[in-house]
């Protein structure tokens, strides 16, 4: 199963990277966008500035969403996992809609900083709540209660600042307009999870069996579960600090993937990347020539893509 | 008499050097500089593919006689007022205002692009990839805000002369409205939605207009906010004299709140000072040409009541 699915994605990101820079508002053959990488060339901006640089962080928001999800599921073996039952993102949300309500004149650029201090700050809460020796389902229902709240709380700034709401809203939808390589490089450290997580696999294959089963082949239960969450929680926030809570990404494309390749986290943490970074792709794709030159949040598009999919899914497994 | 001397060869010096940098400048043509959100924005060409990436801007242009070849329509040309539709030749929708398409303002190669401080300071470094960016406030501007932004677009665009006409005409105009107008009156301005009514306080652009005709901002309460969601029972504390209501859809919720008791106990209501009026003109535009249509409308307003 995995020996098939796999070639199969691998081409379909190929040529959704391919198409992501083809096509947009202004349609490029192909041949131009090689030369569009020249310094100077008519399409210098179009290709090189401004589609390339999306693309690629569309890939790597998509993959490391992906990731995060995979994790989290992994670790609190419960199918609605996902790192929104962290209230990371929510936490992001409520920092940077407050920042923008109540400091509208500030520096945009401090945005993803803001955002970014915010999920962490949800994290360490939850932690600081849960302690590290409760189990997953009070983890998971802290999380969620604490996500609410913060819910509610953007819910209530933005009845109170109606002027700000557009901004706010536009953010608070995920999106990849206007992100170019400044976003790029400020993603590239958090890279670095990345061959952590896929360390992981093995142990959380083993943590599958059951806690008892798992502490007997000598695997740190706890210590695990905190790896797995802390990596998780570090993707999401760099990824929402950046584009914004990005709908159901982390959720529907592990499902999607154990689908396709199998629970075994060695195949399924990298497939998942793939998939997600594929999702996040075609969602962008969609977002920016389904009505040009309106340019959609392309949270939007994961979120018509990834809801009805994912309905389909659960009425399918019972 | 050596130190006179000095001070008067220094200063020689100092003039022809000076005068060596004017003539360097003068190669360049004409050289607009102005200061814009972000510091002193300068270029020394006349532009003629300009795109505007907010509605007022639009205004400013047309004041002028300048047609951009892009705007931020949000798709729909009739964003762009009729009277100022008039004005302008044919243009290219670059998407809507929040989410500018970037390829398509690229393709459209401007040499001009003025961008809004509140709503595209994130991009700001790309626009300047694609062409020298002018960005002034427009979103939350005030009116007087909004005056100085149109001058400083006519300085770069190389109309200075022009613009600084037509502001002094627009202050004509205006004044001339004001004499037409009852001085004093209380005059509320506010958006009707489906669900919500805001009013435009003291500090938004309509308050702005308000006062400039001579008339009376009603009081809000707060004074913080150019804008203020506001329930029925508070909107009977403000009560003002006329009410101006802009509805974006209809029915409104002041069509729904006309049923209601405490309607009927509005001094507005109570003397039938309640008038509608084309809410893409008083709250969207923002411009000196859509100030002068809210003088009209005013003047109407005023006019079928005496």
């Amino acid at each position: 199963m995995a020996t098939r699915s796999l070639p199969i994605l691998l081409l379909a990101l190929l040529g959704l990277l391919v198409a992501n820079l083809m096509f947009g508002a202004v349609s490029i053959p192909f041949k131009s966008i090689l030369e569009g990488f020249q310094v100077g060339n008519a399409n210098y901006f179009t290709v090189h500035e401004y589609r390339f640089p999306r693309t690629i962080l569309a890939m790597l928001v998509g993959a490391m969403m992906a990731l995060a999800g995979a994790l989290v599921q992994g670790v609190i073996r419960n199918p609605l996992a996902s790192p929104d039952v962290l209230g990371v993102s929510h936490g992001a949300g409520l920092a940077a809609v407050f920042y923008m309500t109540f400091f509208p004149d500030a520096d945009i650029r401090w945005l993803p900083a803001v955002a970014l201090i915010g999920s962490l700050i949800a994290a360490l809460m939850l932690w600081w709540l849960c302690g590290q020796h409760s189990s997953t389902i009070k983890l998971a229902i802290t999380g969620v209660a604490l996500a609410a709240l913060y819910a509610s709380c953007i819910d209530f700034l933005m009845l109170v600042k109606p002027l700000e709401i557009n901004n706010a809203l536009l953010w608070l939808t995920g999106s990849l307009w206007g992100r170019g390589w400044n976003q790029l490089s400020m993603l590239l450290p958090w890279l670095l999870l990345i061959p952590f997580a896929l360390w992981l696999a093995k142990p959380l294959n083993l943590i599958h069996l059951g806690d008892d089963s798992a502490i007997s082949l000598g695997i740190k239960a706890n210590k695990l579960r905190l790896a797995s969450l802390a990596i998780a929680v570090g993707l999401t926030a760099s990824c929402v600090a950046i584009c914004g809570p990005i709908g159901f990404l982390g959720l529907v494309a592990p499902h999607l993937t154990r689908k396709l390749v199998g629970g075994r986290h060695q195949i399924l943490l990298p497939s998942t990347m793939l998939v997600g970074a594929i999702l996040l792709l075609l969602a962008d794709l969609v977002a920016r020539t389904i009505d040009p030159p309106i340019e959609l949040p392309a949270g939007i598009m994961t979120a018509i893509i990834g809801a009805p999919y994912f309905l389909w899914l659960l009425l399918r497994t019972k | 008499m050596k130190r006179l001397l000095s001070i008067a060869l220094s200063t020689l010096l100092l003039s022809f050097s000076l005068s060596v940098q004017a003539v360097s400048s003068a190669q360049d043509s004409i050289k607009n500089s102005v200061e814009d959100s972000k510091g002193t924005f300068s270029i020394n060409y006349v532009p003629k593919r300009i795109v505007v990436l907010e509605l007022s801007f639009v205004d400013a242009l047309a004041a002028v006689g300048v047609s951009p070849v892009g705007i931020a329509d949000d798709k729909d040309p009739e964003r762009i007022l009729k009277e100022i539709r008039k004005e302008i030749s044919d243009w290219t929708s670059v998407g809507t205002r929040s989410q500018p398409s970037l390829e398509t303002i690229a393709a459209l190669k401007p040499d001009l692009i003025i961008a809004d401080i509140s709503r595209h300071e994130g991009v700001y470094a790309d626009l300047q990839k694609i062409a020298p960016t002018l960005i002034l406030p427009s979103r939350r501007a005030t009116y007087e805000e909004n005056l100085h932004a149109t001058a400083i677009i006519g300085k770069a665009i190389g109309k200075d002369k022009e613009m600084q006409a037509r502001l002094k005409k627009h202050a004509q105009i205006m004044a001339e409205f004001a004499k037409q107008l009852p001085e004093g009156k209380e005059v509320q301005f506010g958006v009707a939605r489906d669900d919500a009514l805001f009013l435009h306080t003291a500090d938004s652009y309509a308050g702005g207009v308000i006062r400039a005709l001579g008339l009376k901002n009603a009081n809000t309460g707060r004074s913080d906010d150019a804008y203020r969601q506001t329930s029925l029972e508070q909107f009977l504390a403000v009560n003002p004299d006329y009410f101006i209501v802009g509805n974006y859809v209809t029915p409104s919720i002041v069509d729904k709140w006309k049923n209601e008791p405490l309607w009927s106990v509005l001094k507005a209501a109570k003397n039938h000072h309640i008038y509608s009026v084309n809410p893409n003109t008083w709250s969207r535009c923002r411009g000196i040409i859509s100030a002068e249509t809210m003088g009209q409308d005013l003047i109407k307003v005023f006019n079928t009541n005496k």
